[in-house]
């Protein structure tokens, strides 16, 4: 199959200048999470720390190691799904900074035979969105065991932070007000967590307040706008990945393109989208396994390029996602890895 | 510059769910199905299940798995033959969640009384259909238990009531029915999705594991 996503690393910089400006003085932390949200993780981190990004955000300590081989030792990358001693461990290992928002991981870090050095924690408290993240009744019990873990010199107090719910601008407000409780009982334990932070993309661009010290940025960076929310060009920002198909074949039931619902385009989507073509826009008619047809238009001929999402399309990923009442972050992380990714850069 | 990505980070084993394969069932469905109408059963990486383990199961019974139906071969629902694939996350914690309380973005789901929730590994980025959130369960320890709130890129949040979670405490989010797991057509009729996208999505995002 001859199917791509094609990302403009250009326009990717773009966006990271961009983000850059717009959360100064706070520092962006790019979140390159599951493969840079299925970007490429290799060519979007080089890029970023070519760009002058110093702080990755990975999630998880296996892509964190994979950054750190990337960058070398010089960038900080944050991970904050750690599943036990054993990947802490590896976490402290990679020289990552740890998202612990579960007291049982101060246990498994208490624990640990040999460390391989002094773990930098960032301390998570729940303001409301009951994932990770410690309760703030339970706040001070973890903040003395912090406080022995650091007296033991088995870990440093690095940061404090949480995730925000995004319900509404109160709800948002609410969660702020115990995040900042949060550390000034941090602060009266005698701990001194030197970065705070609290936000990503939607409230690091519209609410100065929740910037504080990083601002975790994915889909912004990438040129995703929020599904209901302001425009790209309202926020400054551009797609930067493509999807585009090639024509397999035409018949009477229309032009068929090699792309289907098992590379990622949602089913759901047929007969609600248009594509481009040299005589105008044509609607996507059916989204088979391993084909879509697209109505049809004359001159189509077989190995005729069709741009479906994406940047220089009529949709981006948002506005499909629109369509199907999801967010652009999933049509994005739909896109199957068995596409093959080409990189742009002038 | 061209690259065809890997399909995962090496080694994700912390917290990356997990695409468990039978290849009992593989075989088993291999000897019921019938030839292929349309869609090629090697496509898109085998529509998630790895085009070179398949490949290579067929040609170790003789066959060509290039020429079966695909549906049948890998047991999605309506083929009447056995799933070949089960996604499992893990219970990374649990938590009180009390009368009133939001869980995950936009808050829409709210405790109706006191509980408990579980934070469990896997999200949409790894093929839990983002619309699942507060529309399907899980089981854990064979008991079902519904996700609450929205489905995150990588974690869902699951409401345990009373049931004890141990920390790591395995998490079927579907699977084989005959086994009490819940169905892929759960999530078929939860998304109105097809079973082939699902699969192809969870196949080539989680970490894959063949077991006999």
């Amino acid at each position: 199959m001859t199917t791509t996503y094609r990302v403009d690393l250009d326009a990717f910089s773009r966006n990271l200048h961009r983000v850059r400006a717009a959360i100064a003085p706070a520092a962006h932390m790019l979140v390159v999470k599951d493969d840079a949200y299925a970007h490429g993780l290799e060519p979007l981190v080089s890029r970023a720390f070519d760009e002058g990004v110093r702080w990755f955000g990975a999630f998880d300590v296996a892509t964190g190691a994979a950054v750190r081989a990337v960058v070398g030792p010089e960038a900080r990358i944050f991970v904050w799904l750690i599943g036990g001693a054993e990947d802490l461990a590896a976490g402290v290992a990679a020289d990552l900074d740890l998202g612990i928002g579960d007291e049982a991981l101060l246990d498994d870090l208490a624990g640990l035979s040999e460390p391989a050095g002094v773990a930098r924690i960032h301390l998570k408290i729940d303001t409301g969105l009951h994932r990770n993240g410690i309760r703030p009744e339970r706040w001070d019990e973890a903040l003395a065991r912090t406080a022995e873990l650091v007296a033991q010199g088995r870990g440093v107090l690095e940061g404090i932070w949480s995730h925000i719910s995004e319900a509404s601008d109160a709800d948002d407000d609410d969660a702020r007000a115990v995040f900042l409780a949060g550390r000034d009982a941090a602060r009266a334990a005698g701990l001194a967590p030197r970065f705070s932070h609290l936000a990503a993309s939607a409230a690091g661009f519209a609410r100065g307040e929740f910037r504080e010290d990083l601002v975790r940025v994915g889909a912004f960076s990438y040129g995703i706008r929020p599904a209901g929310g302001p425009g790209e060009d309202d926020l400054g920002i551009e797609p930067i990945a493509t999807l585009v198909a090639t024509v397999t074949a035409v018949d009477a039931a229309g032009v068929h393109l090699d792309l289907g619902s098992l590379h990622g385009l949602p089913s759901t989507l047929a007969g609600r989208f248009d594509v481009d073509t040299p005589a105008g826009p044509r609607r996507v008619e059916a989204i088979a396994p391993a084909s879509l047809s697209v109505a049809p238009w004359p001159e189509a001929a077989p190995g005729d390029e069709v741009v479906v999402f994406g940047r220089g399309a009529r949709n981006s990923a948002t506005d499909l996602a629109e369509l199907i009442d999801t967010i652009g972050e999933e049509i994005a992380l739909r896109v199957s890895p068995t596409v093959p990714r080409r990189y742009l850069s002038a | 510059m061209t690259s065809t990505l890997p399909a995962r980070a090496p080694g994700a084993g912390g917290v990356a769910p997990v695409a468990l394969l039978s290849a009992e069932a593989l075989r088993a469905n291999a000897a019921h199905a019938s030839a292929a109408s349309g869609s090629n059963a090697l496509a898109a990486d085998a529509w998630g299940h790895g085009a070179e383990w398949v490949a290579s199961v067929i040609a170790e019974m003789g066959g060509d798995a290039a020429t079966l139906d695909p549906a049948a071969l890998y047991g999605l629902p309506g083929a009447h033959t056995r799933p070949v694939m089960s996604l499992r996350g893990r219970a990374l914690g649990t938590k009180p969640l009390l009368r009133g309380e939001g869980v995950s973005y936009g808050y829409t789901h709210r405790a109706p009384h006191d509980t408990t929730v579980a934070l469990v590994t896997g999200g949409y980025a790894q093929g839990v259909v983002r619309s699942l959130g507060n529309r399907a369960t899980v089981s854990i320890d064979g008991r079902r238990h519904r996700i609450v709130g929205r489905v995150a890129m990588d974690v869902s949040v699951v409401d345990v009531g009373e049931a004890p979670i141990a920390r790591g405490a395995e998490v079927v989010f579907f699977g084989d029915p005959a086994l009490g797991h819940p169905s892929l057509e759960e999530w078929t009729d939860a998304t109105g999705l097809m079973a082939a996208e699902i699969v192809a999505a969870v196949g080539s995002r989680a970490e894959r594991s063949v077991i006999a």
